[in-house]
């Protein structure tokens, strides 16, 4: 047996099985936040620093309704509805005087949100870190671990939202509204598309789906106003891996990511596990610069 | 009927002739602004002209260490607030010079670099984060400005790291390890460490390891997690093998995922589970449930009245404490150790102010000399209980406090007296 035979005859496959599991829910969770991500700059090449912002005001208000109302699936659709209704109102706002100018306008307005909604919610939520329990509380063995079943289901929400959206891209009249405008605007437009709102309706979907995975995460880690930050760096890498708009190029690249650095983490530090990502980054950026999954026009 | 008042004669001016200009409404804005500016600070009536000391303070109220800074900001404003009910010091008020250093090691260490040039501040206290105490210390030497440190935790900051202008009036990991390992080789012989991934937590990861080693105990693997690790499942999932005990090393909302997704994992249950004080501060109580029953920790300060902070001055101490976070924390958080360690770092920069008849910066020299050594009594300046700093690398060694956590609340195990916990000096100073 030669040493690359000993190497995978060594691997723990205990520990392989459940990285794997790990990788996948991790990456659907990601591809969650991503979606939104790459579905606002697809669409009206805006790249949204508040995103990570609206994914930890979905949260919280995740943490409100649950507190009023002790169901869980009533925050999410809830939380989901609200910050979809604050992004609309966020676009219309600051967003849509903006179309047509240099797209450094909308980064630095897209910060300056970012650090508004982040102080808001300090201001507002204080220092404590808020909780919102999980609905299904049991665990499965998996091999040493009891691994707990609501990490499964999340990464089945998760697949489930990214799928119906994806219907709704597919066969729904904003659907294909959405589809016409991202191929061309104005093109769109002059078929009587009404553009401005297809951009409002794409940034509430965006921020909906932010808010989703803000409520889904909550119970994992609490919610605090800085946790948008941990999650949004890795979906920007996710959006460029997979391609700047590419909603299927993110998701692959989504769980790509989180699997490589689940299995890395079986051999390295985790410091040395989560630069990967960007070793993965920076080698895309390098030799394929629109990204591992993008289409040949956009 | 709301608007019925634009009818009235002496609205006519500014409302209905329409003659609300941007300039007038500039000009009535500074001329709001320059009254205020007219009207005297309450503490300002009482010290007359007397010239105050302006004690500058960088923490982070922005950024992944806002929610800790702000707590931070309360210990501090409490002390000043009672320095000037109560005279001041040396007859002279205090003046607080609070700048947010954004949670970023470069950004402190320019702004600390203004605090030091152009606000001339007569002393430092705060740090925060350990990354940026160690970015900063060598501003305040440079500047010979004394600076107490009131929160960072990073051992080194008091042994290689050392200079004859930074103090801390509080406990580093050394200490804190000599008072625990005796009870974490009770619970367990063999332990397995999970450390937050920078040098606050690599250091006292470093101290526990040497410690539990001494007292007969084995440290069989560690795993470090990057600070703001959104998902730790796949780096705890990886922790199996022959070992009793789980200690954790992790603060502020990466302790809540630390201890919620350690206890997800079945690990918590599994192993005896202990760490450090920080994971189980109260503002993360709430967040972690009941998840986190039976955690064994140390701190120096917990909020609770039982054994040595059953005392009349800690109630007082921290009810006040308590009001005040209310303010700034709708869910009414209790007081925590940040709250304590910058209440009470002022307090003994203000006594040694007092002894050294301190005037200025250029009295610095003889303000150090005056807190090497200096013994802080427990009372209402230090509720806490008693502390002396040591002159050798201005360390203080405070009493530890080693609990469990059940029921959302801390139940006080012992007490380890200050002078149980003493590591020798490990600093030189420059000259």
């Amino acid at each position: 047996m030669g040493a690359i035979g000993q190497f995978f005859h060594a691997i723990p496959l205990d520990l392989i099985i459940i990285q794997t599991v790990n990788g996948l829910v991790t990456g659907m969770i990601l591809a969650l936040i991503a979606s939104g991500l790459t579905l606002i700059f697809g669409i009206m090449d805006v790249v949204n620093f508040a995103h990570g912002e609206l994914f930890m005001l979905g949260a919280y208000i995740g943490f409100v309704l649950f507190a009023a109302t002790g169901s869980f699936w009533l925050a999410l659709v809830g939380s989901s509805l609200v910050v979809a209704i604050l992004g609309a109102a966020l676009q219309i706002a600051t967003l849509r005087p903006l179309i047509g100018r240099d797209p450094l306008n909308t980064i630095l307005v897209t910060f300056g949100i970012s650090l508004i909604l982040q102080n808001y919610a300090l201001w507002q939520f204080g220092s404590t870190v808020r909780r919102v329990p999980q609905p299904v509380s049991q665990q499965f063995t998996l091999f040493y671990l009891q691994y707990p079943w609501y990490r499964i289901l999340i990464a089945f929400l998760s697949a489930a939202i990214i799928g119906a959206f994806w219907a709704f891209l597919k066969y729904g009249k904003f659907g294909i509204w959405i589809r016409a405008t991202a191929q061309d605007r104005v093109m769109a437009q002059a078929m009587g598309i009404p553009v401005p709102w297809v951009y409002t309706g794409v940034f509430a979907i965006g921020a909906a789906m932010a808010a989703a995975s803000g409520v889904l995460f909550a119970p994992l880690v609490g919610v605090s106003h800085t946790m948008g930050l941990d999650w949004v760096l890795q979906a920007f890498i996710v959006v460029v891996v997979g391609g700047m708009g590419n909603l299927g190029g993110s998701i692959v690249a989504a769980i790509f990511i989180s699997l490589l650095e689940a299995y890395a983490s079986i051999w390295l530090d985790p410091s040395q596990a989560v630069i990967l990502s960007f070793v993965v980054l920076i080698l895309t950026l390098l030799f394929r610069p629109t990204g591992l999954f993008a289409s040949a026009t956009r | 009927m709301t608007e019925k008042w634009k009818q009235e004669k002496w609205a006519e001016d500014i409302w209905y002739r329409g003659k609300t200009t941007r300039r007038r409404l500039v000009g009535w804005g500074a001329g709001a602004i320059g009254a205020a500016m007219l009207i005297p600070a309450p503490w300002r009536a009482a010290f007359g002209a007397a010239k105050s000391y302006k004690i500058g303070s960088e923490q982070p109220l922005s950024g992944a260490g806002a929610a800790g800074g702000k707590t931070a900001v309360v210990g501090l404003q409490m002390a000043a607030d009672r320095i000037n009910k109560n005279g001041g010091i040396n007859g002279r008020p205090v003046e607080l010079d609070i700048v947010d250093d954004e949670s970023s090691p470069a950004v402190a260490r320019q702004k600390s670099e203004k605090l030091a040039q152009e606000d001339n501040i007569d002393a430092h206290v705060g740090g925060f984060l350990s990354n940026i105490c160690l970015a900063c210390m060598p501003v305040w030497m440079d500047a010979k400005i004394v600076n107490m440190i009131s929160v960072c935790l990073d051992t080194t900051l008091t042994t290689t790291h050392c200079n004859r202008y930074s103090f801390r009036t509080y406990d580093y990991a050394p200490a804190q390890a000599v008072a625990f390992a005796p009870t974490l080789t009770k619970m367990a012989k063999k332990w397995y460490i999970v450390f937050a991934d920078y040098s606050w937590g690599q250091s006292t990861r470093d101290a526990y390891v040497a410690e539990i080693k001494k007292n007969g105990g084995e440290v069989v693997g560690t795993t470090g997690i990057p600070l703001n690790t959104p998902d730790m499942t796949p780096f705890l999932s990886k922790i199996s093998g022959n070992f009793d005990g789980l200690f954790g090393i992790d603060f502020g909302k990466d302790g809540v995922t630390l201890a919620t997704q350690a206890y997800d994992l079945g690990l918590t249950k599994k192993y005896k589970w202990a760490g450090d004080g920080s994971i189980s501060e109260s503002t993360n109580l709430l967040a972690i449930g009941n998840k986190i029953d039976g955690f064994i920790a140390i701190n120096r300060y917990i909020p609770v009245f039982q054994g040595p902070l059953d005392t009349p001055y800690h109630r007082t101490w921290f009810n006040e404490a308590k009001q005040r976070l209310a303010k700034i924390d709708p869910s009414g958080p209790l007081p925590d150790k940040y709250v304590q360690s910058n209440y009470e770092a002022l307090n003994a920069l203000k006594i040694g102010m007092e002894k050294s008849k301190f005037q200025g910066r250029s009295d610095t020299m003889k303000l150090i000399e005056a807190l090497e050594g200096l013994e802080l009594k427990a009372g209402p300046d230090f509720p806490q209980g008693d502390k002396m700093i040591r002159k050798e690398d201005h360390q203080a060694f405070p009493q530890e406090f080693i609990f469990e956590v059940s029921g959302g609340t801390y139940h006080l195990r012992e007490t380890v007296p200050g002078a149980k916990t003493i590591v020798p000096p490990a600093c030189t100073f420059s000259a």
